[in-house]
């Protein structure tokens, strides 16, 4: 999966520099969303494994469910911009994007009470609040406040405007909050390798939130996006993926 | 009271903080040492002893209370192991 994810990126900085035309660019587009589907079916399909019946079974199932929602806004995207030369933003693919942030949330809520038994989870779900609420005041002064809020519903329209402000918002408050909590706690099962997974879960929501954010900022400031950012989402995804390989490993017994 | 052994099959001395000791050596590879002691903490505290005073006969409750604690973090064949593995190293 990592080296189908290189290959991506050099496709990805061949699209960008607009060196891949016509059925090329669309083919590498498709390559690109196929991705995303097949993260979502090695972390269902690893869930499903586990069982749904066991509270892991359950984590695993709602975080490959949010990549499934994913991948589905990444198809509505392709679909709309690649074939029907509609601008995809904002549409259909917005509610799926978004419906990540709510499966990401419900199974990483289920994974931080699942540790509540062996080790302290509130204090690191008060940081994990805390560390959320400190980004958020950073993203109302730094992309909301001035570029936003400025624009309002008048120029966005109101779905435009719900949703460029649900992006960042969710970002800190579904991804990068619930991720600093996990690892305070995980963190405190030192080398355990039932933590494992959870730590590869961890860098993806980081990435995640960071490609999200500065995607935000760089469309609204006039930076404009890059490869690189293009392939934040991907890497968070992958890694989303990779860690549910490590779990069904770390759950095989001898 | 009986001998344990840890995790490699190694004889232990035949203490009863032994047994405490071995279950830890068990579940630290999967949870940590400090959330492997808590398990055996609890085991205790829940019988009114200290860890120290665990023997043989209090395996029922440990293995009740590892499968509560963990039951959370790991499907039920990784947690039918890890008590295999205290069972075996107790025999």
């Amino acid at each position: 999966m990592t080296a189908l994810v290189a290959v991506y990126g050099v496709l990805s900085h061949l699209m960008f520099t607009e060196q891949l035309t016509g059925g090329a660019y669309a083919a590498a587009y498709w390559y690109g969303t196929s991705l995303q589907v097949l993260f979502a079916i090695v972390i269902i399909s690893v869930g499903l494994m586990i069982g749904w019946h066991q509270h892991v079974g359950k984590q695993w199932t709602l975080l490959g469910i949010g990549v499934a929602c994913y991948a589905v806004g990444d198809i509505i995207w392709t679909v709309l911009d690649l074939h029907l030369g509609i601008e995809p933003y904002p549409s259909a693919a917005d509610v799926f994007y978004t419906l990540e942030y709510v499966f990401f949330l419900a199974a990483l809520v289920l994974a931080i009470r699942s540790y509540s038994g062996i080790t302290k989870v509130r204090t690191p779900v008060y940081v994990g609040l805390l560390v959320s609420g400190v980004a958020a005041a950073v993203l109302y002064f730094v992309l909301l406040r001035p570029y936003i809020f400025a624009a309002g519903v008048a120029e966005l329209g109101l779905w435009g405007f719900v949703m460029s402000t649900l992006y960042p918002l969710g970002d800190v408050f579904f991804m990068l909050g619930p991720a600093v909590a996990l690892t305070l706690i995980i963190g405190q099962l030192g080398a355990g390798k039932l933590a494992w997974p959870w730590w590869l879960v961890v860098a993806g929501a980081l990435v995640f939130s960071l490609a999200d954010s500065m995607y935000s900022y760089a469309d609204w400031s006039g930076a404009g996006s890059s490869a690189l950012m293009e392939m934040g989402w991907m890497t968070a995804n992958l890694l989303f993926a990779l860690a549910a390989l490590v779990a069904r490993d770390v759950y095989r017994v001898r | 009271m009986r001998a344990t052994r840890n995790a490699t099959g190694r004889r232990i001395e035949g203490t009863v903080s032994a047994l405490s000791q071995h279950v830890v050596s068990i579940l630290s590879p999967y949870v940590g040492e400090m959330a492997a002691d808590t398990c055996v903490r609890a085991t205790a505290l829940s019988l009114g002893k200290t860890t120290d005073d665990l023997t043989v006969d209090d395996l029922p409750a440990l293995e009740s209370n590892v499968r509560r604690l963990l039951g959370p973090l790991a499907p039920t064949n990784v947690i039918d192991q890890l008590l295999q593995d205290i069972e075996r190293g107790l025999r």
